[in-house]
């Protein structure tokens, strides 16, 4: 496999963050962002960026009363 | 109507089979909210979506292989309670994308901006400052083919090959909508940004003569 430049390896950090690639590449591009400082940077960002969407897309459990409406459909 | 449905099952139902089956819906009834949140992006709609897919998966639990993935199978029954009730019937007219805005976005935008750049850590005053409500209304903006993608792969977890499944399109499809999709999110985040005064982005600073 050939060595990646920058511009390949940012087209796959979204693969890459979503662990959709094989390990050869994986490792590859882990090496290359590690050291690299055009491309480490937007790389993390990526990263906190999804985390943050999770993080702020969290519900708190299903409200009790729903939940007991549920259950009460299967003894009918 | 509950009652109809359950009447409706071929196999009859035993206490143990019951038993299961809240066991298994009680693991992933919380998921599966947040999930029907986000999709119908209204409450009301969102209980009336995880009722329908209780009492499909209720209904269809005879036809589930325990020992195989739970979540999928409630999941692919979500996703087609919703497909068939809650999204928009209409065919989307031609969606807006943003071809020429790169995956780097907001990253890009925050390096450009004096007002984050004064900041120590740019990236992180801008990540800190967007609230819950910020996130949602981002997502809640995409078209529904990218906002379904995003939801089933940056909330619920779901690899490309679960959300091709779930959505019964190819792979390379749920890629580019997925890609698509961030890339939208970030234009409406940084909108946000911008609107709620964290950022005068497009202000020049004090000083430099004005426009």
């Amino acid at each position: 496999m050939t060595e990646l430049d920058c511009e390949q390896v940012l087209q796959l950090v979204w693969q890459f963050l979503d662990g959709e690639m094989d390990d050869t590449r994986y490792l590859e591009i882990q090496a290359h962002i590690a050291a690299c400082a055009e491309c480490g940077p937007r790389y993390q960002f990526q990263r906190r960026l999804l985390a943050l969407v999770e993080l702020k897309c969290r519900e708190g459990p299903v409200p009790t009363e729903l939940k007991r409406r549920l259950f009460r459909l299967l003894e009918e | 109507m509950g009652a109809t449905v359950l009447a409706s099952q071929t196999a009859p139902v035993t206490a143990d089979d019951r038993e299961r089956f809240q066991a298994l819906a009680e693991e992933h009834l919380d998921s599966l909210f947040r999930a029907a949140l986000r999709l119908t992006r209204n409450r009301t709609r969102a209980e009336d979506l995880l009722q329908e897919t209780f009492l499909r998966a209720w209904r269809s639990f005879h036809t589930f292989k325990p020992g195989t993935n739970a979540r999928a199978w409630l999941y692919k029954i979500l996703m087609n309670a919703y497909i068939d009730g809650y999204r928009k019937a209409t065919r989307e007219p031609e969606i807006v994308d943003h071809e020429d805005v790169d995956e780097f976005y907001l990253y890009t935008k925050v390096q450009e901006s004096d007002d984050f750049r004064r900041a120590g850590d740019p990236e992180e005053v801008l990540l800190a400052r967007l609230m819950d409500a910020d996130v949602k209304g981002a997502l809640d903006s995409l078209p529904d083919a990218f906002r379904e993608v995003v939801i089933l792969a940056d909330i619920e977890g779901f690899s490309y090959k679960e959300i091709a499944d779930l959505l019964r399109i190819p792979i390379g499809t749920v890629m580019s909508r997925l890609h698509r999709g961030r890339r939208q999110l970030q234009v409406k985040l940084w909108e946000y940004a911008k609107r709620a005064h964290y950022v005068n982005a497009d202000k020049p600073p004090a000083g430099s003569g004005g426009r």
